[in-house]
């Protein structure tokens, strides 16, 4: 049980987040003007990486704020966390 | 008339846990971002609007407690009549909704209060809250909203051992009967 | 027959307060304070029980949570009998009763005993090899395996004991109380520190508590009185909560860890009333501080399993602790020094010791020459070959080893005993460290693995970290601990300490016997009954991992883990496979520590409390009037309402009919409720919504349907707009939250841009709605200033309206194609509006229903319920929807997903009606769909979604999702079931009312 530091309310039990996926893929401004296969690889292609990953979360019971995280997927060291609209803070 | 029905939550009193219920009062979400609509909100209400998250200011009158960045939770400390009610909600709508500032929204039956008091309230809350409240205790006015057996919880530090805890109503009686099973075995 | 087995100075038991329990069914006394296991000492029974795989007679083995052995059923009652648990640990109690477990049909004759004499034959993996074939024979097999093997007997009826959960937040835990733990608690205390101490005995002390010996000394005092003293001094703290009777049972990451404490488990029967059994402690530390201790290690060689065999160290608490005897005649086998520490305890209480068979060369510690003082008998570098007895241990034959400790030498020495303590050196309990994601190293010199590196905020002090001296554990806590801490605690600095050390230090993981290996049994898991000759079998076999060879050979899986042989396995294998230790590695050590009871689990959410409920304002209407509920997530739903004897069918039908004839009313309270404010909620709508929102009048309701991005329908409501910039969201009832969350989603990370805030309502507002021909005379006589003509008021629009001066939404939209209106008022008055248009209603004959007629009801008309004639493989197109498409909207959630390659093929699954051809016959949902009978294997078209019978068209109707639907309008279908198969048409999914008459009717 991970404990989350939430950009806006601070340190809190895992179990007031939910998950949001991989983080950083915008969804794209014009869909209409994208083909079949540049669409899929927005809807469907997601990196699960062992190692360092860029993750969503949402503080759901909380503040109900989204942001993200720097998360080793190999050891769930939670390395930071940033707000939403913010670049990563790491390389 | 129409009649007023609530859960049912008596006054319980176990040893050094009362748990007691005050409705109706009136509560209201207040959502927005900017600055105007934050200065706009301390004037209608003669409250400076907290900003510091997990915070809270207080009147005679009312609470504003912070949930969001943009989102507060307003209520008043008594029972409040209808008339009452409907003017300040209307005052609020108009001067912040329509004005275009965010947005007002009467949630007065959305929640159900029930306040907590006495010695043993933490020792209650640490039955089903995963959330930390070594701090909390200690600080008046502060806010948290967390899950007190799995229902979402917004709880409210008024005074030393006296919490208001707000729970959604059709949550209420099933927590309200959960914490009498707890607190009837501390 | 019962020697006196009892010492009678013992600080520890109190020896004026008997109590009697039953064992086997026998009455027998023991003392408060004793375990059970020291009680059956006590009265000289050492067989408890039955090994599980050759069924030998087996003793007790340890003194705590490692035992292999003695584990018994306790309680016989079907709803609290507790199997698996280990008497070691027990309490014992007024009123006890426990029995043996894997023997039939008793401890002392167990008709599986003839297991042991086949066991050549029944070597590792047997139960794999031999019952693998024919497949078909298993069920005949696992019947006779179950009943011979298997442990204890689970409880048959409901856990009447109470079960508790905590969550604890504190700066410093502290696990285990031995003399390394309560230093460390005393230093975090002093210096402030919000601290919690946690042992699993009743007792906090540890092993020291009751180390009474000239060899060790703190201060001139010995180690046990300053150890006493310094417990003494911790009450003074209040930042330092001890719980004692809590073991750790899981450490987690983020130093989460999970502990049960135990409260009336060592009461008396009559005061566990009524009060909280277990108590399962949600800890989060900020620093774990873990002093668990070590596990003595037993020794392999032949026959080391028989009754009386006690790990030593377990013999000396028995004696310096419990004040029991576990023999009168006691021999030791040794390979290190803290043998003698129990010989010389022995001496003192009066014991005589045989002989220590010690494995090493003459040795000079302090300890030992101690002991050689009091002039014990002891056989330098020599082993014992086999042992005697079959119920309890009666001899131990003795042979020199050769140098090389492969083989043994010389002559026999046969010695008569009742008892064999024995040490292989000691195991650090390193299992948390590893659960919470340690990383363990290999220390050559004396075997052992030891924490190396954690991610976490965590330390191991004293010998759970590999350090077995005294002056070792005072030292290196100390420093440790104030490093850790950041502190700088003076207090043990200068601490005089006498502590024997050993010097001499040797160890053979297999010792050699004079007969051929093949013809002995060392025994390595006693619980799972595995030896030596297994695990050297499975590396014959070619398994080379340590988890594969535990797995096939069962090592360490029994319910103790094998704490007692996980290290003789390994290092079997890496002598056999010529590897090192180290590089091997070990299992993982899995949660939990030992094992939890499901009763501390699952905590208080039972009964009432397993689910929460979530109940709408005129719950207690629908109780009173003898609705059945449905579950609907977490809601409690009005089902159906009988009359008299109905059944739901009878019920259903009624309400159906009554709903369409005249009128009917329903709670639909549960709807989800988004309250969107904001001066770009039209253009927020226009991106969620597949249709257009722009240009919806202020005061109009429009239907809408939400898709996820990948176009496949997610949910659907009706929107009402409120004013200019206002609307009101409906959701379904099981989408509510879930629909919040994703538009707060795309709010706060697509659209930042957009002026929109969104509130749930969902309980603010109760929701009646009333439908049927004559729902506009009962909404007259309940608003009678409301204006109800279609042209002031048509369909799918608002008003504002007062009931009785509380403010109101009247909506008039319809789920059931019937003229309908929906009341949204405050909940508090929810219920009181109900019963108002009840009783307005009764004129009419106003019949209320469920969620079951509202389904029938809808299904006449065609309306999708989304996750129920969807599941989230549905387009609108496939729905037959295309209508509710926007085609001049730019883009909104879904869109350019309804034109890739899989959604345009023509083939997809589309929704459609179904009519059987005997009207009668009423399809089951689920029910695939083919379009063939003879074929095999035959293709399945699509399944029903959603069958009724319809009392308003007196016949069956159904809808479906069939592959190309849209094109087979018309076309006959079959149904096949288990006896018979239905025949179908397909046809168009609205059976009723197609023209929408009777929305103004």
């Amino acid at each position: 049980m991970f404990l989350i530091n939430c950009p806006y309310c601070g340190e809190r039990d895992q179990s007031e987040f939910t998950a949001g996926g991989e983080a950083h893929i915008v969804r794209p401004k014009q869909p209409t003007e994208l083909s079949d296969d540049q669409w899929a690889e927005f809807l469907f292609m997601r990196k699960n990486i062992k190692g360092v990953q860029l993750e969503r979360w949402n503080h759901s019971h909380g503040c109900r704020k989204w942001f993200n995280m720097v998360r080793d997927t190999s050891n769930d060291r939670i390395h930071a966390v940033y707000k939403m609209g913010q670049k990563p803070p790491i390389e | 008339m129409l009649n007023f029905n609530n859960p049912v939550i008596d006054t319980k009193e176990y040893s050094e846990i009362r748990i007691s219920k005050t409705e109706p009062i009136l509560k209201m979400n207040l959502r927005g971002k900017n600055r105007d609509f934050i200065t706009k909100i301390g004037k209608e209400l003669s409250i400076i609007t907290p900003v510091d998250p997990n915070t809270s200011a207080s009147n005679e009158k009312l609470n504003l407690l912070w949930l969001s960045p943009d989102e507060w939770l307003l209520y008043s400390n008594h029972m409040i009549d209808l008339k009452d009610a409907n003017f300040l909600d209307d005052k609020l709508f108009n001067e912040i909704s329509k004005k275009k500032l965010g947005s007002v929204t009467n949630v007065s039956d959305h929640w159900i209060m029930i306040n907590l008091n006495g010695k043993k309230v933490f020792e209650l809350l640490s039955a089903g809250c995963p959330y930390n409240f070594n701090n909390f205790k200690n600080s008046k006015g502060a806010v948290t909203q967390t899950l007190f057996n799995h229902i979402d919880v917004i709880i409210h530090n008024k005074n030393v051992n006296d919490l208001n805890l707000f729970v959604r109503r059709s949550f209420s009686e099933h927590l309200f009967l959960w914490m009498n099973d707890a607190a009837s075995r501390i | 027959m019962t020697k006196n087995l009892r010492i009678t100075n013992n600080k520890f038991i109190d020896q004026t307060s008997r109590i009697s329990f039953k064992f086997d069914g026998k009455i027998l006394y023991g003392f408060k304070g004793d375990t059970l296991a020291s009680a059956l000492l006590a009265n000289n029974i050492h067989l408890v029980g039955r090994s599980f795989k050759y069924h030998r007679p087996r003793g007790i083995m340890a003194c705590g949570s490692e035992e292999p052995n003695a584990i018994v059923q306790v309680g016989k009652d079907a709803s609290m009998t507790e199997p698996n648990t280990r008497a070691t640990e027990i309490e014992l109690y007024e009123g006890l009763e426990a029995s043996s477990q894997n023997c039939w049909p008793s401890v002392n004759f167990d008709v599986g005993a003839i297991n042991n004499f086949f066991s050549p034959i029944i070597p590792a993996a047997f139960y794999y090899k031999t019952f693998m074939w024919p497949a078909n024979f298993w069920k005949l097999y696992e019947y006779f395996i179950r009943k011979s093997a298997g442990l204890g007997k689970s409880p048959t009826k409901p856990d009447k004991d109470i079960y508790d959960h905590r969550y604890l937040h504190c700066d410093v835990l502290v696990v285990g109380g031995g003399i390394s733990g309560i230093m460390a608690a005393k230093t975090a205390a002093k210096n402030n520190l919000n601290t919690v101490l946690i042992d699993d005995k009743n007792i906090l002390g540890g092993t020291t508590i009751f180390q009474q010996n000239e060899c060790f000394k703190i201060n001139n005092s010995y180690s046990n009185d300053w150890l006493k003293k310094e417990i003494d001094t911790l009450n003074s703290f209040k930042n330092l909560t001890i719980k004692t009777r809590t073991s750790l049972a899981a450490y987690h990451s983020y130093n989460y860890l999970l502990a049960k404490e135990n409260l009336t488990d060592h009461l008396d029967l009559n005061e566990k009333k009524d009060k909280i059994r277990q108590r399962l402690w949600k800890i989060r530390a900020k620093k774990v501080i873990i002093s668990t201790g070590a596990i003595e290690r037993p020794l392999i060689f032949n026959n080391n399993d028989r009754p009386g065999i006690i790990l030593s160290s377990s013999i000396k608490k028995y004696i310096d602790f419990y004040g029991v005897k576990c023999g009168q005649k006691i021999s030791l086998f040794t390979n290190n020094d803290s043998a003698y520490e129990t010989a010389i305890s022995l001496n003192s209480s009066g014991v005589s010791v045989n002989s220590v068979v010690d494995i090493r060369d003459k040795t000079n510690s302090l300890i030992v020459k101690q002991a050689e003082k009091l002039g014990i008998k002891i056989h330098w570098k020599s082993t014992i070959v086999n042992t005697n007895g079959y119920k309890k241990i009666n001899a131990i034959e003795i042979m020199k080893l050769s140098d090389d400790g492969t083989a043994v030498v010389g002559k026999k020495i046969n010695e008569k005993c009742d008892c064999l303590g024995i040490s292989g050196g000691w195991t650090p309990r390193v299992h948390l460290f590893t659960q919470s994601g340690g990383k363990l190293k290999f220390r050559d010199k004396d075997n052992v693995f030891v924490p190396d590196k954690s991610e976490l905020d965590q330390i191991s002090i004293g010998s759970c970290n590999g350090d077995f001296e005294l002056d070792e554990v005072i030292k290196n806590t100390v420093n440790l601990i104030n490093k850790f801490l950041k502190v700088n605690n003076s207090a043990y600095e200068n601490l005089e300490i006498i502590s024997s050390k050993e010097i001499d230090k040797k160890n053979i993981w297999l010792l050699p016997s004079d007969k051929p290996l093949g013809k002995t049994k060392p025994f390595l898991d006693f619980q799972n009954d595995s030896t030596a000759i297994d695990v050297k079998l499975a590396l014959r076999e070619g398994f080379k991992s340590i988890e594969h060879v535990k797995r096939y050979t069962t090592t360490g899986m029994a319910t103790d883990q094998g704490k007692l042989s996980n290290m003789h396995a390994l290092g079997i294998i890496a002598e056999t496979a010529g590897v090192k230790m180290g590089e091997l590695g070990t299992t993982t050590f899995r949660p939990p520590y030992t094992p939890l009871t499901f009763g501390a689990i699952v905590g208080r959410n039972v009964g009432e409390f397993f689910d929460i409920t979530r109940k709408t304002p005129m719950h207690d209407w629908h109780v009173e009037n003898k609705a059945e509920f449905e579950n609907v997530g977490q809601w409690k739903r009005a089902w159906y309402y009988p009359i008299e004897n109905e059944n739901m069918y009878e019920a259903v039908q009624r309400e159906s009919k009554a709903a369409r004839d005249s009128a009917g009313i329903l709670d639909a309270s549960t709807l989800g409720k988004i309250d969107i404010q904001g001066t770009d909620a039209s253009e927020f709508l226009n991106r969620v919504y597949t249709n257009a929102w722009s240009k919806l009048e202020i005061g109009k309701c429009r239907y809408g349907l939400m898709l996820n991005e990948d176009g496949m329908v997610y949910d659907d409501g009706v929107t009402t707009r409120l004013s200019e910039n206002h609307y009101l969201m409906t959701t379904t009832t099981g989408g509510a939250a879930n629909v919040l969350s994703k538009l707060e989603d795309y709010l706060q990370t697509e659209w930042p841009e957009l002026d929109v805030y969104l509130t749930s309502v969902t309980d603010h507002y109760g929701t009646i709605s009333i439908c049927g021909p004559n729902s506009k005379k009962i909404i007259s006589k309940v608003i009678p200033d409301l204006d109800l003509s279609d042209k002031e008021f048509p369909h799918m629009s608002y008003k504002n309206a007062l009931i009785d001066n509380i403010k109101c939404r009247i909506m008039r939209i319809s789920f059931t194609g019937e003229h309908s209106y929906e009341i949204n008022i405050q909940s508090s008055y929810a219920k009181s509006v109900w019963e108002k248009c009840f009783e307005a209603g009764k004129d009419f004959n106003i019949t209320p229903y469920g969620t079951e007629t509202m389904h029938l009801l809808r299904a006449e008309k065609g309306f999708i319920i989304a996750g129920q004639d969807t599941d989230g493989t549905m387009t609108p197109v496939d729905l037959q929807m295309d209508w509710i498409i926007s085609k001049k909207k730019y883009d909104f959630i879904g869109k350019r997903s309804l034109y890739r390659s899989d959604t345009i093929r023509e083939d997809r699954k589309q929704l459609v009606g179904l009519l059987t051809d005997d009207p009668k016959e009423i399809l089951e949902e689920g029910a695939q769909i083919v379009a063939e009978t003879n074929k095999q294997p035959v293709e399945m078209l699509g399944h029903v979604t959603s069958s009724y019978f319809s009392p308003n068209l007196n016949k069956s109707i159904a809808l479906a999702v069939i592959k190309n639907g849209k094109k087979l309008k018309g076309q006959k279908m079959f149904v096949p079931m288990k006896n018979k198969t239905i025949n179908v048409t397909i046809t168009d999914t609205v059976f009723l009312d197609k023209e929408n008459k009777r929305l103004n009717a």
